[in-house]
């Protein structure tokens, strides 16, 4: 018997202690700190997100929780049991233990039914078209661009929003606390339509039509502070893919009206004459596998000028020549060339600088130069 | 020195270049299978840095076109999987599996050398897409039509076609590496080797080797019929013909999802043979791992279509508890690794180092993909970062830290020489540093929204901060290599000399010299269970069979 009167504490304790205390520690600490917060999806803006926003929470807490656990059994066997030096014998030779290995398969087999059952019934909320939606939306994705086409309850369209971003004045405008349902298609490649904070996104596949519903909280907008959420295609669909940006505007009602209104008014409206060519130079473009053949073009400052330009892509591939200046303001806007056609586009003249000539639909390096003016 | 090449072999490995080009031997070949995976594991490691220095900020530096970025991650993912993690696994099984079963050699050792020499065949020819117009294949290592078709803005290119035209050579390659394991395995193993004796490597090897004979055929149909929608007017996947996208994507998964299993198991396999000599104890559950191992082959290829839950095209709800249920036997077999552990009496070489790494890092890789099971949170996370965070904590995380295990478990017998033991602790630091850095910032952007196979991203998007972790990490990855290539280097010269058993080792490989002589065995000992090693140097200490 020892004659000192404290017990030696023993090495699993400290082990537990210190692995108890790292524990309560950190969890906490990332849980509440911006790294914590980046584990989690974006806010929710429509109802159905906010359900998949729930069940990811669930799943989040139990995929913690098995990580600290078995980690943590990891962790403490390579600290416990490692071989001292000059210890030549052999642990207990444990074969199994057929009641615990039975534990061990039917308590994951017990979660992972759960899961299921969760994740079922959310997707029953999240994956449901109905058949009466408030608002219809036809998408077309195509090689590298967005168009919004507004159909009306019998499937008509009204109205085509071809400007896919808000920072170019335009995007996908939806009321909010609304049902809108949206259709997709694709004439050429397989794209994703995928908004972050819907939490979802569905493919668009060349002859086959998929659909969605979806309805924006309505505390996301109010008459007139729209919310401007940022979407993209999702699956790789060639050169230009990360360039098929898009965004979802959600309105107050009365700002979705007027907003639809404007844009059928503009479907309407007969393009602006052409201004006339001055004394300027007349330059030639050539575009070809989505590449312009130049990368540099240089006019004379002070003077229209106009540009022959001849596309090479086959029919259903279009291109024009957008003109921007250097903090990226779309300065002229061509109409659009289907490939095998050419066309004459003509500019205003501009102040002596550097500017980017692009593709508007194919915003990608092979179809961007630069355009000096002196 | 004309009469050099007809003097017989003095020696198992001092032998010219020749030997080595003709040979037969199924450890030539194995060590041939792993130097040449290990240099396509340079090359795919090269394509991942050209995408990593591309994202490490917003704008375009590195690539002028985008077009060479896709052909980077394309033919990254494609050497890492194709030419990589798949041959490596095979062929530390083609070295170690007749040693293990006590047998010489491969039960056809011709047709070895065959699939052997179809691989690096098969990577050139991938490769040689960089040198034709319109340059390698650039649809991604899935290349799903219609964007693999034929146009010019689709896949115009011969890139396309020879990516097509390796992947064939490569997967015959296998099929035929896969009947070879399956002959041998039940015809060849020496008396008293029954099948519930076999080492845990030679199981997952037998399970793989089922998987690559029943699902590599379809992948080949599947790259059969793009080759003639490519290059014969046919229009099996071509919507405006008729033809079914999404078709492709079923009879690909079909073969892809279950060849995840085919670069996990054997790394199992490895972590299976190596936790039991460093922790001096048995594997835990040894029957119960082997139902384990049978089980997520066959659960393998009844998930495929967990892939597709955003097409729109296919039945949720079954794949969806299917890809749940394979977390079972999965998780099996970490309990089953942890507690093989429990108790023991564990040293740190590192072939543990790195087995203990795949314990921490697959964990990971299995927790994440469980995200994805549930098909709502799919819809948000498919096609994001996340999944490359995902897929790499199980093929790197997973299958490549059961690689190094391996290598350093079997360098000594491969070339009677250790590693050198620190040198190797210093690789595996950096490395698991470099892989966390990289891959777990990787959950956040995928959750933040970023998506996978974008050359750039708008710097407001708030995916700066992780892409440049990222990056700097895959660098550190790059930057543990380099001891290791050293450690190879001045090992073979310098190296301690290993003995018949470094390691104090369990199975029958340890049981002859290192190298092994050719035909492996003079003689062997006695086989009455599942460690016949351990009962020559301890004794049975029980006399039951291997327990459940």
């Amino acid at each position: 018997m020892s004659s000192s009167p404290r017990r030696r504490i023993a090495p699993e304790a400290v082990i537990a202690a210190v692995v108890v205390i790292l524990l309560v520690v950190l969890v906490p600490l990332v849980v509440y700190s911006k790294i914590g917060e980046s584990l989690f999806p974006p806010d929710a803006v429509t109802k159905q997100a906010q359900d998949v926003r729930s069940l990811y929470n669930i799943v989040f807490a139990i995929a913690v929780a098995i990580f600290v656990a078995v980690e943590g059994l990891i962790v403490w066997s390579v600290i416990r049991y490692r071989r001292k030096p000059g210890d030549d014998e052999l642990p207990a030779q444990t074969h199994g233990n057929t009641l615990i290995e039975i534990i061990w398969t039917a308590i994951p087999t017990v979660i992972v039914l759960f899961l299921f059952g969760l994740s079922f019934n959310t997707l029953a909320t999240v994956d449901a078209v109905g058949n009466n939606p408030d608002i219809r939306i036809h998408a077309v994705a195509q090689q590298f661009q967005w168009t919004f086409e507004y159909l009306d309850q019998n499937g008509n369209k009204v109205a085509t929003q071809t400007i896919p971003t808000a920072a170019e004045g335009g995007g996908m405008a939806v009321p909010v606390g609304k049902n809108v349902l949206v259709t997709l298609d694709s004439p050429d490649v397989i794209h994703a339509f995928y908004v972050p904070r819907f939490l979802f996104k569905r493919d668009v596949i060349p002859g086959q039509t998929n659909r969605f519903q979806f309805t924006i909280d309505p505390s996301e907008a109010t008459d007139g502070h729209p919310e401007i959420l940022s979407g993209q295609c999702a699956e790789l669909c060639g050169t230009g893919h990360r360039t098929m940006l898009f965004n979802v505007i959600a309105m107050s009602q009365n700002d979705y009206d007027a907003w639809l209104q404007a844009l059928i008014t503009k479907s309407n409206a007969t393009p602006p004459p052409a201004p006339s060519v001055g004394a300027g130079a007349t330059l030639n473009v050539t575009a070809q596998n989505i590449a312009f053949d130049t990368k540099s073009l240089t006019v004379a400052a002070g003077q229209p000028f106009a540009i022959d330009f001849v596309n090479k892509d086959p029919a259903g591939v279009d291109h024009n020549i957008q003109i921007r200046d250097a903090s990226g303001n779309v300065i002229a806007d061509p109409p659009l060339t289907d490939g095998g056609q050419s066309a004459t586009y003509t500019y205003q003249a501009l102040p002596p600088g550097t500017y980017t000539f692009i593709c508007k639909v194919h915003p990608i390096a092979a179809m961007t130069g630069t355009l000096t003016v002196h | 020195m004309a009469t050099h090449a007809l003097a017989p072999a003095t020696t198992a490995y001092r032998t010219g270049l020749y030997e080595w080009l003709t040979t037969t031997d199924h450890k030539k070949i194995g060590i041939m299978y792993v130097i040449n995976s290990f240099l396509f594991f340079l090359i795919g490691g090269f394509f991942a840095l050209g995408v990593r220095a591309e994202l490490a900020q917003p704008g375009l530096q590195i690539f002028s076109d985008e077009h060479v970025y896709n052909e980077f991650f394309s033919i990254h993912a494609t050497v890492m999987i194709f030419l990589f993690i798949i041959p490596m696994l095979a062929g530390l099984g083609n070295y170690a599996v007749p040693l293990m079963i006590g047998a010489p050699d491969m039960a056809f050792p011709r047709v070895n050398a065959l699939s052997f020499w179809m691989l690096p065949l098969g990577g050139l020819l991938l490769l040689s897409g960089f040198l034709t117009q319109g340059g390698a294949a650039a649809a991604g290592w899935t290349s799903y039509p219609p964007l693999s078709e034929v146009g010019p803005t689709k896949s115009p290119g011969p890139g396309q076609d020879l990516w097509i035209v390796a992947l064939t050579l490569i997967g015959t390659s296998s099929i035929l590496g896969g009947i070879n394991f399956l002959v041998t395995i039940f015809k060849m193993r020496a008396p008293g080797m029954t099948l519930f004796r076999m080492p845990i490597m030679v199981w997952t090897i037998l399970v793989t080797s089922v998987l690559v004979v029943m699902a590599t055929p379809v992948l080949t149909s599947a790259l059969v019929m793009l080759f003639i929608d490519r290059n014969y007017g046919g229009h099996f996947f071509d919507p405006s013909f008729g033809g079914n996208a999404v078709l492709y994507q079923n009879v690909f998964w079909f073969y892809s999802h279950p060849a995840v299993y085919v670069m996990v198991l054997p790394a199992m396999g490895i972590v299976s043979e190596v936790l039991p000599v460093f922790t001096r104890k048995p594997l835990f559950g040894y029957k119960a791992f082997i139902f384990a191992t049978a089980g997520i082959g066959a659960l393998g290829f009844s998930v495929w279509a967990h892939h597709m839950f955003t097409t729109g095209a296919v039945f949720l709800p079954f794949f969806s508890l299917m890809t749940f249920l394979i977390a079972v036997p999965t998780g099996v077999k970490m309990f089953n690794w942890v507690a093989t552990m429990w108790r023991g009496k564990i040293s740190f070489s590192t072939p543990m180092l790195f087995a203990v790494g795949f314990l921490a890092m697959f964990l990971i890789g299995g927790i994440n993909g469980a995200f994805s099971a549930a098909v709502p949170v799919d819809f948000a996370l498919h096609d994001t970062y996340f999944v490359v965070a995902h897929l790499h904590y199980v093929l790197f995380g997973g299958s490549v830290f059961g690689v190094f295990a391996g290598i350093y478990y079997w360098f000594p017998k491969m070339t009677g020489r250790l590693l050198d033991e620190t040198l190797g602790k210093v690789h595996f630091v950096i490395m698991i540093i470099g892989f966390n850095l990289t891959f777990f910032p990787m959950h956040m952007l995928g959750l933040q929204g970023m998506p996978r196979r974008i050359a750039d991203y708008a710097s407001n998007a708030g995916w700066n901060d992780w892409n440049l972790v990222a990056s700097i990490g895959g660098f550190i990855i790059a930057a543990s290599i380099l001891p290791f290539i050293w450690n190879v280097f001045i090992s073979l010269r310098n190296g301690k000399i290993a003995g018949d058993d470094p390691w104090e080792g369990n199975t029958l490989e340890w049981a002859t010299s290192s190298p092994p002589p050719p035909y492996n065995f003079d003689r062997l000992p006695e086989i009455r269970s599942e460690r016949p090693l351990f009962d020559v140097r301890h004794g049975r200490l029980d006399h039951g069979d291997a327990t459940a």
